[in-house]
C-alpha cells in the first residue's frame, strides 16, 4: 500500500516535471555559446568570418562595454523574426546593462530574413531607417546573392563603424559599397604598380651588391604589414576560459527587417 | 514578572508583527504599481513617437498619392484620435484605428513605384515600423507585468488586503484582432 502510493507520488511529480521542462527543452532558440559575438547556428559562414567577427567585437566589448553580436539561425519557429530577435536579444541580454549598448544582426536562412536590432543605448546612433538603408546598401545586396561571407562582413562593418563612432572606439574599419568602384580599382594598380617596381628596384640593389636589407625592410614596415587582418595574435586573453557572455543590456525592440 | 505585563508584551509583539506584515504588503504592491505604471509611460512614449511620424509621412506621401486623398485623411484623424485619448482603454482603441488607417495607406501605396523606390520614404517606413514594432513589445512588457500586479492582489491574503490599501485591478492594453501583427512593409528592391 505504501510502496504503491510512492509509485503513485514519483508518477505525478516526475509528469509535472514533464510539463514544466518540456517547453524549455523544446524551445530551440539558440543559447548564448561561448564564442558569444558570433554564433552561425545555420552554418553558412566561413570560419574566417566568425573568427573576424569574434575579434573585432571582443576588442570592441573590452575597450567600450558594446557588444556586437551576429547569428544566424536555420529558422524562426513560426515566429515573426522582430519578436524573434526581441527575445534572442533580451535573454542573450546584449550590450552593457547600464548603456544598453548591444547590437544584434540575424539572419533567418529559411525565411530569407534579415534583422538588425538595437538596444536603448544605441537608438541614437543607429535609427530605425538608418539600420534598414545599412542594410540595403551593404548586405542586402549580397545576401540575395547567396553570398552570406559578403553580405554578413560587409554589414558587419558598416554597424561597427557606427558603434565605434559612437563610443569613440579607435578603428578603421570600413565597409565597401556595393561593387567594387573605380577608386579601389585605382588603388589595387597602384599598388600592384608599386609593388612590381619595389622588386625590380631591389632586385637591382642586390644585383648592385648595394645593401639590400635595409631598403626592404623600410618598405616592409610602411607598405604591407599593417595591413591588420590576421590581429588574432593580440588576442590570447580569449582562452582564459569561461567565455563570454552578455552585459545584461535590453532592447525595447528598435531597429528594421529586410527580406532578401 | 506580573501576568499583566506578560500579557501587554505579547499583544505589543503581535501588533508590531502585523504592522511589519501590513507595511511590507502595502510596500510591494506599491512598488508593484509603480512598475506598471513605468510600463504604461513607455507605451506612451512610443504612442506619442509615432504620432509624432504621421505628419512626415502624409507630407511625402501626399505629393504622389494625391488621388488617395480619403485614405490619407484617414490616418491623420486616427491621429488626432490618439493625441486625444486619455485611459488605457482609450488609447488602446485608437492605436488599434491607427495602425488599421495606416495598414490601409500602406497598402495602396504598393501601386505608386516611384514613391516605393524613394528614399525618404523608406527611412520614414522603417522609422514607422520600427516604432510599431517598439510599441508592440512595450505592450508585451506592460501586459505582463499588469498580470503580476493583478495576480499579486488577487491572492490571498492580499486580496483583503488590496482594497483596503485603495489598490483595483489594472487594465490591459488590448491589441484588436488581428491588430497583434505589426503591418509590414516589404522593401523588395527594384533591382530585378
Amino acid at each position: 500500500m505504501k510502496s504503491r502510493k510512492l509509485n503513485l507520488i514519483t508518477l505525478l511529480s516526475s509528469l509535472v516535471l514533464a510539463l514544466v521542462l518540456a517547453p524549455v527543452s523544446c524551445f530551440a532558440m539558440p543559447a548564448p555559446t561561448e564564442r558569444f559575438y558570433i554564433n552561425d547556428a545555420a552554418n553558412i559562414l566561413s570560419s574566417e568570418t566568425e573568427d573576424y567577427i569574434f575579434e573585432n567585437s571582443r576588442k570592441l566589448d573590452e575597450a567600450t562595454k558594446a557588444q556586437i553580436v551576429v547569428i544566424t539561425v536555420p529558422d524562426l519557429e513560426g515566429k515573426d523574426i522582430e519578436s524573434y530577435a526581441t527575445e534572442l536579444f533580451r535573454s542573450h541580454g546584449i550590450g552593457d546593462e547600464e548603456k544598453n549598448s548591444g547590437l544584434l544582426l540575424l539572419l533567418a536562412l529559411k525565411e530569407r530574413k534579415f534583422r538588425v536590432e538595437v538596444g536603448y543605448g544605441l537608438e541614437g546612433a543607429l535609427p530605425d531607417g538608418k539600420t534598414g538603408r545599412f542594410q540595403d546598401e551593404y548586405m542586402i545586396p549580397y545576401l540575395r546573392e547567396n553570398k552570406w561571407d559578403e553580405g554578413i562582413l560587409n554589414g558587419y562593418k558598416a554597424f561597427f563603424a557606427e558603434v565605434a563612432k559612437e563610443y569613440s572606439y579607435d578603428s578603421d574599419i570600413k565597409p565597401q559599397g556595393k561593387s567594387v568602384s573605380g577608386a579601389v580599382i585605382i588603388y589595387i594598380i597602384i599598388y600592384v604598380g608599386l609593388a612590381i617596381y619595389l622588386l625590380i628596384h631591389n632586385y637591382k640593389n642586390i644585383k648592385n651588391g648595394t645593401s639590400s636589407n635595409s631598403s626592404s625592410s623600410k618598405y616592409h614596415s610602411g607598405g604591407w604589414s599593417s595591413g591588420g587582418w590576421s590581429s588574432g595574435s593580440s588576442g590570447s586573453s580569449g582562452s582564459s576560459g569561461g567565455g563570454y557572455s552578455g552585459g545584461g543590456g535590453s532592447s525595447g525592440g528598435g531597429g528594421s527587417s529586410r527580406s532578401f | 514578572m506580573k501576568k499583566s505585563t506578560s500579557i501587554f508584551l505579547i499583544i505589543a509583539a503581535v501588533v508590531v508583527i502585523l504592522a511589519g506584515f501590513l507595511i511590507s504588503k502595502y510596500n510591494s504592491m506599491v512598488t508593484m504599481s509603480e512598475r506598471v505604471d513605468a510600463k504604461f509611460s513607455d507605451i506612451d512614449t512610443q504612442l506619442q513617437r509615432r504620432a509624432d511620424l504621421i505628419p512626415n509621412l502624409v507630407s511625402s506621401v501626399q505629393g504622389y498619392m494625391g488621388h488617395e486623398q480619403a485614405a490619407i485623411e484617414k490616418v491623420a484623424e486616427a491621429r488626432t484620435k490618439l493625441m486625444n485619448a486619455n485611459t488605457v482603454a482609450e488609447k488602446a482603441d485608437a492605436d488599434n484605428a491607427l495602425s488599421g488607417a495606416l495598414a490601409n495607406l500602406l497598402a495602396l501605396s504598393e501601386n505608386y513605384p516611384d514613391l516605393k523606390a524613394n528614399t525618404n520614404f523608406i527611412t520614414l517606413m522603417d522609422e514607422l515600423a520600427g516604432t510599431e514594432n517598439r510599441i508592440a513589445t512595450s505592450r508585451k512588457d506592460y501586459n505582463d507585468i499588469v498580470k503580476e500586479f493583478n495576480t499579486l492582489i488577487k491572492r490571498f491574503p492580499n486580496s483583503m488586503l488590496a482594497g483596503m490599501f485603495g489598490f483595483g485591478e489594472k487594465e490591459y492594453f488590448k491589441a484588436a484582432e488581428g491588430a497583434s501583427e505589426v503591418p509590414k512593409v516589404e522593401f523588395n528592391n527594384t533591382t530585378e
